[in-house]
């Protein structure tokens, strides 16, 4: 197990990758973003976006998913975020673009009361041609060593 | 069309009050296996014994849900070209089945964008409240206006 302690500022880690499908673009945003440049290859063409693009809040839910993976993998020691200082989609994601991510902690603190410690990480998502299209700096909260599970 | 919501026609302090959002352990569930599978956001049983002491939505679920209230009641009114993203996204309070949600927005700030010919950025604060009017979730989003042709 990853604990707090065990953190370091400065380290880089990698996210894997997804390969975002037309199929799942637009069943994503049927659900939650249902504008037609998400929604309606025909419509998109006419866009600004000129096609099909991938809802922002899509392309975060992905980020979420590789950092569930990578939690799982690497074993991180994390209960859950309280939030995200910044988000910017740079470029759009297209049907067809593969994203891989990869996060740097940029630094670390002990909360004062609870027996779990701050992380504050910058998370980017690259496209096959390695154009950041998602850059994100977000909290998570780490155990303690010394916690009980 | 004409009566779309411009760059030149959003006011600082404009608010609005929306939503009506019904949260269920079935979506959560649904949400969760496929982008954030932690035991407290797919396993009811797990959840009980975490801190969360049940089930919770993923914090991204509820930023989905969010722009699906945005989605049916501003987008349609508003000449919006999109958002390029947010700040100060907070996860305030678990959002649980059975909560319904809805949405409070505020224009806090209007920005002309020299380099995005055509539009201007107008910062909006929105705050998710649950039924017991609690905020679960505050951002500020930063949403692309088209103006008006002249």
């Amino acid at each position: 197990m990853k604990y707090f302690e065990d953190v370091r500022p400065g380290e880089l880690d990698t996210l894997g990758s997804h390969t975002f499908t037309e199929a799942e673009i637009i069943a994503f945003a049927r659900k939650y973003d249902p504008q037609p440049f998400h929604i309606d290859p025909e419509a998109a063409k006419g866009t600004m976006f000129g096609g099909l693009i991938a809802s922002g809040w899509h392309t975060c839910a992905i980020m979420m998913r590789m950092t569930a993976d990578t939690i799982r993998r690497n074993q991180l020691a994390t209960t859950g975020s309280p939030g995200v200082d910044s988000c910017r989609w740079l470029k759009p994601v297209r049907p067809g673009d593969t994203l891989t991510g990869r996060s740097q902690v940029l630094e670390a603190w002990p909360s004062r009361s609870k027996p779990f410690g701050f992380v504050r990480s910058r998370i980017e998502l690259l496209n096959q041609r390695g154009e950041i299209v998602l850059s994100l700096v977000g909290l998570s909260m780490y155990r303690r060593r010394e916690s009980p599970a | 069309m004409s009566d779309l919501i411009y760059f030149e026609d959003v006011r600082i302090g404009q608010t609005h009050r929306f939503g009506h959002y019904v949260v269920t352990a079935e979506e959560i569930i649904e949400y969760a296996r496929q982008f954030d599978p932690q035991s407290f956001h797919v396993d009811e049983e797990a959840a009980k014994q975490s801190m969360f002491g049940g089930l919770i939505a993923s914090g991204w679920h509820t930023g989905a849900m969010f722009i699906r209230m945005i989605n049916d009641h501003a987008i349609p009114s508003a000449a919006t070209t999109g958002a390029i993203g947010f700040d100060d996204l907070k996860w305030l309070k678990p959002v649980r089945p059975g909560d319904i949600l809805s949405v409070e927005t505020r224009v806090t700030e209007k920005i002309d964008s020299p380099n995005r010919r055509g539009t201007g950025t107008v910062k909006i604060e929105s705050r998710v409240l649950d039924q017991r009017d609690e905020a679960v979730m505050t951002l500020t989003s930063l949403v692309l206006y088209r103006r008006r042709s002249r």
